[in-house]
């Protein structure tokens, strides 16, 4: 009989109940002992991974605004100008896409041999001049208007 | 002594009724059997196996026990709640939501920054600190210092101090130093859109601008940490700027303002008040210069008017485009003479009186329609009340103490009435849309949910005003907006002088004006943008003709803007030839667009 054998067998004057009573309480304490031990160890690890996390933010936001000011448009307009020239393009200087193959095959092309130098020895007219892309503008033209605008 | 009841044993059939006698005397009955157990027990020769139970019964009962809390000590310590750890913790007092523009750019952010604090009674070496802080830290006021370094007890010395700053402090390792982390709003675009951003206290207060504005959207954000989206497009911003700056400089103005808007949406793409500040230390300019002029302050705007007067004659029907003004001669209305801008104009069609900015004709159209339409639709273009806005900076305009003919006609064109750049723009989007009046706003708006708006003209007669705007720019030679006229990019627009009045009478300086929109051809309800530059003062330049009208400043100052914010806003240009010759007069039937 399992169960009157737990209560009845006796090990050196303790029940085997007692015993098996006394282990599970020691099994228990060691087990919430090494629960709290390991959740602690944790605890303070998540908390040097929420430290980080924090710091990372914190240095992610830095970096943000930095890069905002770097990137600040008027800042990076007036660092081109100053020291690379650069300027908004003028409307006439723009070409659509379909524009480009001509603009590269203009330039692949030789120049003509004839310079003006001698165009102007020979006396001959001028030949034709060999068509181009057509403009993708034409410059504004800055005369005063008949009228004085209001 | 037993508690048997006589009376039951006498009648064992009777019951006595359920009440608080019988529990009583149940309970007494239980206890008396549990004290008697090992009696009975012994006498009956079970006493030893009755322990056994007992003693198994309690084992049992603390077992229970010791199990239970085992494992709710073991669920406790492995699976704390996520807040336990210090993840999400509250943001402090003040803190604000990022502001970002519609693309995502951070406009202003909340950095952690430091106070620094000095405790004299953990100070040995006075001169040491007097030699290595202000070194490390030169912003450190020395009488501060001092003051500090004779107190009795721990003293702030300075805020703001950026980590670098904070690092530098830090490594000297000087005893009675401390730090302690302060939020503080940084705006890393500096002086670039900062009316339109505005600037917030040391308290996380907004004072100004969107930051103002948009208070509690943005300390609410700041518990989510989600940013607040402004319609603002930096880039469109950006160049709106710079134009506004170089008009400044090459006219000579006082301002110069301006703002970007989307028709159809009515979302404030940009705004811009030059001289402008750095709203990380607004204090260190000068008042004027903090004042967002574009919605905070109201002028006699002039001509730019007359769009809505000759709309209102279109949508009631008093004119047609080809009805036609007699202006040869100036007219006197309630004593006031009215005159026009010489062009040697003797007869003008409606469409002409537009083009040509006649007061006259102007006027003379604001007498046909009569004072109580006059009155509804300019009340309907909200040019009679503060522009709604989110803006709380936008301003009342100043009116007329009494809508007489005169009044009226001088309103016609633009002058005895002050209103704000932001409200003319706001009624400008209704005359342009379609007819549809919509409050401008500082919101990024989902085009799904376009906000409805009221109805003040007819959709034809919104048509007919954009292709009036067009014909102003382009079509007509002797338009006054044609240096606005950025290639390929469609632009109507409508120029604006006026006189500033100063101290009861018109002075020389005047205020110029033009409202430009673009692109002006498709459907009306097409994707298209109004551009709106205000310049305070400008002055004659060598290449003006001596002129300090509108079309000379404004209206180029408006083409160059459109020219640099069309690839942003997704215009692309379309050459025509559609140029007319010089001194061809086109009609609106002419109209290519």
């Amino acid at each position: 009989m399992p169960l009157a054998f737990l209560f009845e067998k006796r090990i050196r004057g303790f029940r085997v109940i007692e015993i098996a009573a006394f282990l599970c309480l020691t099994a228990l304490v060691l087990v919430v002992y090494f629960s709290k031990a390991h959740a602690g160890h944790e605890t303070a690890e998540i908390g040097d991974v929420d430290q980080q996390i924090a710091e990372t933010q914190h240095r992610v936001r830095l970096l943000d605004a930095e890069l905002a000011h770097l990137e600040a448009p008027a800042r990076i307009e007036q660092l081109s100008q100053q020291y690379l020239g650069l300027a908004p393009i003028p409307a006439k200087h723009e070409t659509p896409d379909t524009g480009l193959m001509e603009i590269a095959r203009q330039a692949a092309e030789p120049p003509p041999k004839d310079s003006a130098k001698s165009k102007a020895a020979t006396g001959a007219a001028p030949p034709a001049k060999a068509p181009t892309a057509a403009p993708i503008a034409t410059a504004k033209t800055d005369a005063k208007p008949a009228g004085a605008p209001l | 002594m037993s508690p048997i009841d006589p009376v039951s044993a006498d009648f064992p059939n009777y019951r006595e009724p359920y009440g608080p006698a019988q529990l009583w005397r149940w309970a007494v009955e239980m206890v008396w059997n549990v004290e008697r157990a090992f009696e009975r027990s012994k006498a009956s020769g079970r006493a030893v196996d009755d322990t056994r139970l007992r003693i198994f019964f309690v084992l049992s009962i603390f077992s229970l026990a010791f199990v239970t809390l085992g494992l709710r000590a073991t669920r406790a310590a492995l699976f704390a709640p996520e807040e336990a750890a210090g993840h999400s913790a509250p943001p402090l007092a003040g803190a604000r939501a990022d502001l970002t523009d519609r693309n995502g750019e951070l406009l202003a952010v909340d950095l952690t920054h430091y106070g620094l604090y000095l405790d004299p009674r953990e100070i040995w070496d006075t001169d040491e600190i007097r030699r290595k802080l202000p070194a490390a830290f030169p912003k450190l006021s020395p009488e501060r210092l001092d003051k500090a370094l004779h107190g009795g007890r721990r003293e702030y010395l300075a805020g703001g101090l950026t980590p670098q700053e904070m690092r530098g402090v830090h490594d000297l390792g000087l005893p009675g130093v401390s730090f302690e982390e302060e939020p503080r709003r940084v705006y890393p675009l500096g002086p670039t859109a900062e009316h339109l951003i505005g600037f917030s206290d040391a308290g996380g207060r907004g004072i100004a601008g969107a930051e103002k504005a948009l208070d509690g959207e943005l300390h609410a954000g700041a518990a989510t940490g989600e940013p607040v989206q402004l319609a603002m497009d930096i880039r469109v911003q950006a160049a709106l700027q710079d134009e506004l700056q170089k008009a400044q400089a090459k006219f000579g103005t006082l301002t110069a303002q301006g703002m970007v808007v989307d028709i159809q949406t009515g979302e404030i793409l940009a705004m811009s008040s030059v001289p402008d500040f750095d709203p990380n230390a607004p204090g260190h300019s000068p008042i004027p210069n903090l004042t967002n002029h574009e919605a905070a302050s109201v002028y006699e705007l002039g001509s730019v008017f007359k769009a809505f007067t000759i709309a209102m004659g279109l949508d009631t029907g008093v004119v047609t485009l080809d009805s036609t003004f007699d202006v040869h001669a100036p007219i006197m209305v309630g004593g006031h003479l009215i005159h026009d801008f010489d062009k040697g104009d003797s007869q003008l069609a409606l469409w002409q009186v537009f083009t040509h900015s006649s007061n006259i004709g102007a006027a003379t159209l604001a007498m046909r329609a009569g004072p109580d339409r006059m009155k509804t639709y300019f009340q309907r273009y909200g040019l009679f009340k503060t522009a709604p806005s989110e803006l709380l900076e936008s301003a009342r305009p100043i009116l007329p103490r009494q809508f007489t003919d005169q009044t009226l006609a001088q309103i016609a064109f633009g002058q005895g009435i002050s209103v704000s750049p932001l409200a003319l723009a706001t009624g400008y989007t209704a005359l342009m849309n379609g007819g549809l009046y919509r409050p401008l706003t500082i919101r990024k708006v989902d085009p799904a949910h376009i906000p409805d708006g009221r109805r003040v003209i007819s959709e034809q007669t919104s048509y007919q005003m954009l292709q009036l705007m067009r014909m102003n720019v382009h079509t007509d030679p002797k338009g006054s907006g044609h240096k606005a006229d950025a290639v390929g990019l469609r632009v109507g627009g409508k120029t604006g002088s006026a006189q500033k009045p100063e101290h009861g009478h018109y002075s020389k300086d005047n205020v110029s004006s033009f409202v430009a929109v673009f692109p002006t051809d498709g459907p009306i309800n097409a994707d298209r943008y109004l551009v709106m530059i205000t310049l305070d003062a400008p002055h004659v330049t060598p290449d003006s003709f001596g002129f300090i009208t509108a079309g000379w400043n404004a209206a180029p100052t408006a083409g160059a803007v459109i020219d640099r914010i069309a690839p942003f806003l997704g215009v692309k240009r379309i050459i025509t030839a559609d140029a007319p010759l010089p001194g061809q007069v086109a009609k609106p039937s002419d109209m290519a667009e």
